[in-house]
């Protein structure tokens, strides 16, 4: 049923302070929102940390609801949704993968990867950054039963 | 200067006159610099938890004084500061603003599972406004003037602080140097907004000139921004009935010709019945909760909604709304009233309307507060407080604990004076009334204070009676006594086919109790008594107690079953019970 809910993305800035982080992952659970990803990094800005969330919510009211949580713990300088069409969200996923070489390189003038390594004849380690329905689309394509381990970074974006 | 030391400073400079808590082997050092300073009374409870109800006592009550203080309580690491966890709760669903400073392992030790560490932080965080852990000496001075500064500013609320057992001990450095004048704390993330937008105030006023059956919500926050008085203005010049929330009762006479009384699940039946009536709902300082809404789909489906608040995070949590003011309730009541747009008008059909709503259960409830006793001849919760409510002209402090007492306190006592009603209304703690009146005695020591409890709340900190004892505090305390956890005996009866699991208990002889405390004792259980008792409560000279024997069989009405709408609003006991339940039985 999730996956039938609409995408939306959170991008939140915050103060640096012990304990910030615990704080959000505790709103997620006491609130029960549908989190899907959330990625953290030093912002510009120091002492700041930026922050995005992406979850899954068709109900415009409750992401404001979220938005609102967010801002009011202290160490929350500010949180908004981010509109999808003026926004670029983009993750990276390294596989490891098992097939033969010529199915990744049939591969190459579509999605936008990079084999970082070569472990046997038919097994690579790869890198695909993109849009997150890129990184799905490529992992189609190469077969799930060729699919290994798989490690995405979750959602990090930028507004226009 | 030492941690210890800067700790005792920075609460000397915050005007801190009580410390209320209980030492152990992680606070000692604060606990002995105290003793040497003398900068304050500090005062033992006798369960951490009582320290934490005590610190929100004076935090509520000296609210409306001309000092306001933000209570402080103080305890040792480990079960010390866990025992504090429900009166911190407390305090942060009904947004009371205390310090709670705690006792920590040496830094050396934390993470290592050391006797007596908790993770206070860890625990405290979700239920506080901030937590602390200051790990620096230096650190210490700042974080106690932050703290002070998040608890009051705002939506208020309890914040803890964690500190070191080395942190304490150690000296800052040498070129350390704080200035309090100076200090502004570090917070960009935290901001509110007291002021109300111009233009949402206007588009207030024109829905509130247009509205036919508008309706007045008073919440905590009109108390908290101490504009009881604004608010009564507001009504009055405009012409609009006001129903209270738990926490608004008392921020303006309760028998006031506009007054409706409290709202929500066991409100007046002429509250509820206007809210589902109205076109215009106008909320200030309140978060619309499911005791106040019931079920939200049926929730005054006609009415628009006008949502003053200072925290954001409520508007449109639970009820959508039309206006959204952000802002503080008393500014904007302040600007509501100056503006020259707003009008009055007669509303002569709705306030027609209202009357009839007055009379629905007026007979009824004339009837049983005159009887006084329940089918079975024991004295009824109602007769009593009306009684109380009466004696005192409904000037007192009222402290009630949680359940059937706390519901007919809040809808029988005549509140005259602003900010004398102290409850424990979001997290609904059993046990608070005992020590949170101790704070209230404290913060008002010329005034009445009324601690009113059940059986079963009184003994959840009788210990406090220690406390009263030493501390030689008159506070007048009532156990309304039916032998059950009356409210949840209630919801047997009504919802559960009168099977009544864990409620009867069994109580000890509470004249003895009171004895060993060396407080006088009264046992009440006749109605010609009742008076004669509590008068001898207001002539007695020092702490009291009252032991009122009650009906068991009382039920608080009307009740809007939980999960249910206005329109399930039980107003009249379905008589006889324990017929209805055989019938019940008979058609399964």
């Amino acid at each position: 049923m999730s996956s039938e809910m609409k995408r939306r993305a959170i991008l939140m800035f915050m103060h640096d302070r012990p304990g910030v982080l615990n704080k959000i992952s505790m709103l997620i659970r006491k609130k029960m929102y549908n989190v899907d990803t959330l990625t953290v990094c030093s912002a510009k800005a120091p002492g700041t940390s930026r922050m995005t969330m992406t979850l899954r919510e068709n109900d415009d009211a409750k992401v404001q609801q979220v938005i609102r949580q967010l801002e009011k713990f202290i160490e929350v300088i500010s949180a908004k949704e981010l509109d999808r069409e003026l926004s670029y969200w983009r993750e990276v996923a390294i596989l490891k993968i098992d097939a033969e070489r010529s199915t990744l390189d049939n591969l190459a003038p579509k999605y936008n990867f990079e084999i970082l390594d070569q472990l046997k004849s038919d097994t690579s380690i790869v890198q695909v950054v993109g849009a997150s329905q890129h990184i799905d689309d490529f992992m189609e394509e190469v077969g799930l039963e060729h699919i290994v381990e798989v490690a995405r970074t979750g959602v990090t974006a930028i507004e226009q | 200067m030492t941690g210890k030391e800067l700790v005792i400073k920075a609460l000397k400079e915050k005007n801190v006159r009580y410390v209320f808590g209980y030492t152990g082997g992680a606070i000692m050092p604060i606990f002995d610099e105290m003793e040497k300073r003398q900068a304050f009374t500090f005062i033992m409870s006798r369960h951490e938890q009582g320290a934490a109800f005590m610190a929100q006592g004076v935090s509520r009550a000296s609210l409306t004084n001309d000092e306001p203080q933000i209570g402080v309580c103080m305890t040792t690491s480990g079960p010390g500061a866990m025992n504090l966890v429900t009166a911190v709760a407390d305090a942060h669903m009904d947004s009371v603003p205390i310090i709670a400073i705690t006792g920590q392992v040496a830094t050396g030790v934390i993470a290592t599972d050391a006797f007596q560490e908790s993770d206070v932080v860890g625990v405290m965080m979700p239920i506080t406004k901030e937590t602390y852990m200051p790990l620096a000496v230096e650190e210490v001075e700042s974080t106690i003037h932050e703290a002070f500064y998040i608890a009051e500013t705002g939506r208020r609320g309890p914040v803890v602080i964690d500190i070191p057992k080395d942190v304490q001990q150690k000296e800052a450095d040498d070129n350390y140097s704080f200035n309090l004048k100076t200090f502004k704390p570090n917070l960009p993330g935290f901001f509110y907004h007291p002021s109300p937008e111009r233009d949402l105030i206007h588009r207030a006023i024109q829905m509130i000139n247009s509205s036919d059956q508008p309706v007045i919500f008073c919440g905590h926050g009109v108390i908290d921004s101490k504009a009881g008085a604004l608010l009564q203005e507001f009504a009055e010049k405009a012409n609009i009935p006001v129903a209270f929330t738990l926490h608004g009762l008392s921020a303006m006479p309760v028998d006031h010709p506009l007054s409706l009384g409290m709202m929500g699940m066991h409100g007046t039946v002429e509250a509820n019945r206007v809210i589902m009536e109205s076109d215009l709902i106008i909320a200030f300082g309140m978060r619309f909760d499911d005791r106040v809404t019931g079920k939200l789909a049926e929730y005054a489906a006609g009415a628009d909604v006008i949502h003053v608040e200072i925290d954001p995070s409520e508007i449109d949590k639970n009820v959508a709304t039309s206006v959204a003011i952000n802002a503080d309730a008393g500014r904007t009541l302040h600007v509501l009233l100056n503006d020259p747009e707003l009008t009055s008008r007669p509303r002569l059909k709705w306030f027609s309307q209202i009357d009839e709503f007055r009379q629905e259960m007026k007979a009824d409830l004339e009837k049983e507060l005159a009887a006084g006793v329940g089918s079975g001849g024991k004295l009824l919760m109602k007769t009593i407080i009306h009684k109380l409510s009466e004696l005192t002209k409904g000037q007192d402090n009222i402290i009630p604990d949680v359940g059937q007492h706390q519901m007919i306190a809040a809808r029988f006592y005549n509140f005259q004076k602003n900010n004398t009603w102290f409850t424990s209304g979001g997290a609904g703690t059993m046990g608070c009334s005992l020590p949170m009146a101790i704070g209230v005695k404290l913060a008002r020591p010329d005034e009445r204070v009324w601690s009113i409890s059940g059986d079963g709340g009184f003994q959840m900190n009788i210990q406090e009676l220690g406390t009263i004892m030493e501390q030689k505090l008159d506070v007048k305390i009532i156990i309304l006594n039916n032998g059950y956890l009356g409210m949840v005996r209630q919801w047997q009866t009504l919802f559960f086919d009168g099977r009544y699991a864990g409620t009867p208990m069994l109580s000890p002889d509470f004249g003895q109790i009171a004895s060993a405390y060396g407080i006088p004792y009264q046992k009440i259980d006749a109605v010609d008594n009742i008076e004669a008792g509590l008068k001898a409560a207001i002539d007695q000279e020092g702490p009291i107690v009252l032991e009122f024997v009650c009906d068991p069989t009382e039920i608080v009405l009307p009740m809007i079953p939980s999960g249910g709408g206005f329109n399930d609003m039980i107003i009249r006991r379905p008589e006889p019970l324990t017929d209805k339940k055989k019938e019940n039985k008979g058609n399964k």
